[in-house]
């Protein structure tokens, strides 16, 4: 019971003390957070429940991936722009294109130099982002995109290198390591602030709050068709539904034709390949080829589900 | 007995199927033949009064028939949509509720709108695990069931992606609700508050922020400032009374409610607790709102006080004259919406609408307003108000503060224009 007064009590003052311009519970930061003895006395109440188990060091550390601007959580290592240059032609240009121009609607990594300020600003890792950290955590966490945590953290300082390269903020020869990665300076380092909202002030003005003679259509949408998109459902696949695995592996590239990638139903791309037959278009697909990872990336997925999956293609290039 | 029913229902719908071919050659011999039929004669008057329709006189399909339920198939239209060239492909997309299609202030799971980064993953709830540690006396590792064992805390809250709307920044855009506001539901959501776990596992001197993951692909990750994590921050399991949807996190989520939908984040597998924030990619590069001057907000967590007219609007259009009941929803993550009014002649005079049902902090109110529409051509706007006395602003107001880059937290004053002829589209006016 005396916990739990206390805790209330605790919450109460983090409330006050961090929004004390707004009494009302406009949750917004209005500052770095402050330590407060608060804290010391949640942690004294530590383990009323006693549920779970004690994670070990060796489980923290097999999902603790988060890299901070200040350095803390890189690994060891250690690669240059050079020797990220050939893995980033590998592994990224397919969608963010060989200079990090952006293919589609890929993410742009580089430019964009002076834009912010422009009708059509372009945010990039050099234009933008306020830490290069940023730029390990987020490959190391979640590219390439089909198969993340699959590069070897040599391989993230590689790219990292190479991106910030791209971006004229490391030199080619330049070794990027976990000692100096937190001093790379970002070009808009100081270009963000804490939210300092509302930043409007309406008035609930109820009769003759502005002239009616002033009021004109400054926009309206392009006059388009009824909206009907794809429905986009693959639901989970299911065991030799071909149209589902298809969707789930295959489609990101393949119906796009990204990277060259045939389209399904394209019977001249797919003319030499289907020539060779069904057994070595399922052991491509197995296997990978070109740019195309094995298994399309989704490497949970059985053998039985890819040959699904190439029947489906195979079906609809057949029609 | 019950089988004599079954067999007597069994007969049934085969004498229906006989009487309505029958019935179909007579209409469409009488039609080829060029007599009138009388406008409003049509197959479905059959079961119309005073016919009796055979569904009144046969037996329905048995208990089991759906384990799960499933709307009507009349409902076929009520879905949730995607906007094709807004995102690079299917799994680091969006989806969008159809909220013209909705009443009352609860979104059905099924309907909630989709945003993810890497996909839904397919996770097995006895292989999922929930991580807690860095500044914590006792770092642990929870199995789903541990967590259903915490004592549980549920509240009807919305969640909104800081981008709705912010597709219409630099001019109107998209002519539907769905689109112009779907990125908006609200559910029950059920869970334990994040501070008791904090509590649980003893938060040291100089913890400050909590670092929320995923375990989907993208590995989605938020900072999150330690005075939310005490506050109303919830560890989801379940929305709407059933487990979580996997599009909606399954097993386990975050919530933060009032706060953008990005922090809430999905799959969630780890909380380490830290003394400074870790600025990643979806609070750094996204997640940040770009002003005029080229500087731009970071961690602008609240969704601020919004409302949008959900009837009439382009989906729904008006069919005549007459009275109606203008209806739409308001939403502010301060707090409770303490007032609504509506305009009918773009902003220059408004009427106080009722607020109807439940109104909750932090929730969608519903809003209604009773109104003659005498034929005329009208710019239909709603402007909330919260318990904390802001004014949802005009577009105005709002592009003279922010200028057309912010992408996120566009919560204007919206108009409808109606036309004559009971037609509604999206404009924006001066």
């Amino acid at each position: 019971m005396f916990r739990l007064a206390s805790l209330a009590l605790i919450v109460a003052a983090l409330g006050l003390s961090a929004c004390a311009a707004d009494a009302a519970g406009r949750n917004q930061v209005a500052g770095e957070i402050t330590v407060t003895e608060a804290n010391a006395s949640v942690a004294r109440s530590s383990g009323h429940f006693g549920y779970g188990q004690d994670a070990s060091e060796a489980e923290i550390a097999g999902w603790d991936i988060d890299i901070r601007p200040d350095g803390v959580g890189l690994p060891p290592g250690g690669a240059t722009a050079e020797d990220g240059e050939m893995l980033y032609e590998d592994q990224c240009a397919l969608c963010h294109g060989s200079f990090g121009e952006g293919v589609g609607r890929y993410p742009v990594l580089a430019g964009g130099e002076g834009t912010l300020t422009d009708e059509r600003p372009e945010k990039t890792v050099g234009s933008y982002w306020p830490y290069a950290s940023t730029v390990w955590d987020y490959i190391h966490r979640a590219m390439p995109f089909t198969q993340p945590e699959s590069l070897s953290d040599q391989e993230v300082y590689a790219l990292t290198a190479y991106v910030l390269y791209l971006n004229d903020l490391v030199e080619y020869d330049f070794e990027l390591t976990q000692d100096n990665l937190a001093s790379i300076e970002m070009p808009n380092k100081d270009g963000f602030f804490l939210d300092d909202r509302p930043d409007t002030n309406n008035v609930a003005c109820m009769s003759n709050c502005k002239d009616p003679a002033s009021i004109r259509i400054t926009s309206s949408p392009p006059v388009t068709e009824a909206v009907e998109p794809e429905v986009a459902d693959p639901g989970v696949a299911e065991a030799s539904d071909g149209r589902s695995i298809y969707e789930q592996a295959c489609a990101l590239c393949h119906a796009a034709g990204v990277g060259d990638a045939p389209i399904p139903g394209d019977a001249s791309a797919w003319a030499e390949r289907i020539s060779a037959g069904r057994e070595a278009l399922i052991a491509s697909a197995l296997g990978g080829k070109g740019l195309m990872p094995p298994k399309g990336g989704q490497v949970q997925l059985s053998d039985e589900d890819v040959a699904a999956a190439v029947d489906y293609i195979l079906e609809l290039t057949a029609n | 007995m019950l089988q004599q029913i079954s067999d007597e229902g069994q007969k049934l719908p085969q004498a229906e199927r006989r009487n309505f071919l029958k019935n179909g050659l007579l209409l469409a011999g009488s039609a080829m033949a060029g007599g009138t039929i009388g406008g409003k004669v049509s197959a479905a008057d059959e079961n119309l009064p005073p016919n009796v329709p055979a569904w009144t006189r046969s037996l329905g399909q048995g208990v089991l028939t759906n384990p799960y339920g499933k709307p009507s198939r009349f409902e076929s239209n009520i879905k949730r949509r995607a906007v094709p060239w807004l995102t690079a492909d299917r799994f680091a997309s969006i989806s969008f509720t159809p909220l013209a299609e909705l009443d009352g202030i609860i979104t059905p799971s099924s309907l909630v709108f989709e945003r993810y980064h890497g996909g839904i993953p397919d996770i097995d709830p006895d292989d999922h695990r929930l991580m807690i540690h860095g500044k914590v006396d006792r770092p642990i590792i929870l199995t789903v069931d541990d967590l259903r064992r915490f004592p549980s805390t549920s509240m009807i809250r919305f969640l909104e992606c800081p981008a709705n709307g912010g597709m219409e920044w630099r001019a109107a855009q998209m002519d539907a609700l769905q689109f112009t506001h779907g990125m908006l539901s609200c559910c029950e959501w059920t869970g334990v508050l994040l501070s008791t776990i904090l509590q649980e596992v003893g938060l040291q001197k100089d913890a400050a922020w909590v670092l929320a993951e995923g375990a989907d692909g993208a590995h989605m990750s938020r900072s999150i400032p330690l005075e939310k994590a005490l506050d109303d921050a919830l560890v989801v399991y379940a929305q709407n009374g059933e487990p979580l949807r996997p599009e909606q996190g399954y097993p386990i989520r975050l919530f933060n409610p009032g706060w953008e939908g990005n922090t809430s984040v999905k799959w969630l597998r780890r909380l380490e607790v830290g003394d400074k924030a870790w600025y990643h990619r979806e609070e750094t590069s996204k997640y940040t709102d770009l002003l005029a001057d080229g500087r731009a907000r970071k961690f602008s967590f609240l969704q601020e006080c919004n409302s949008v007219v959900t009837f009439p609007c382009p989906e729904k259009p008006l069919r005549d004259k007459g009275r109606y009941e203008v209806e739409g929803l308001a939403w502010s993550g301060s707090g409770k919406i303490k007032r609504v009014d509506v305009s009918f002649d773009g902003g220059v005079n408004w009427r106080a609408a009722k607020l109807k049902g439940l109104i909750l902090p932090k929730a969608l109110t519903r809003f209604g307003l009773e109104w003659d529409w005498d034929g005329s051509p009208a710019m239909i706007q709603s402007r909330a108000v919260d318990e904390t006395g802001y004014v949802q602003p005009t577009f105005t107001q709002l592009r003279a503060a922010r200028g057309m880059s912010s992408i996120y937290h566009r919560n204007a004053i919206h108009t409808w224009r109606l036309q004559a002829d009971g037609k509604v589209s999206n404009v924006q006016i001066s």
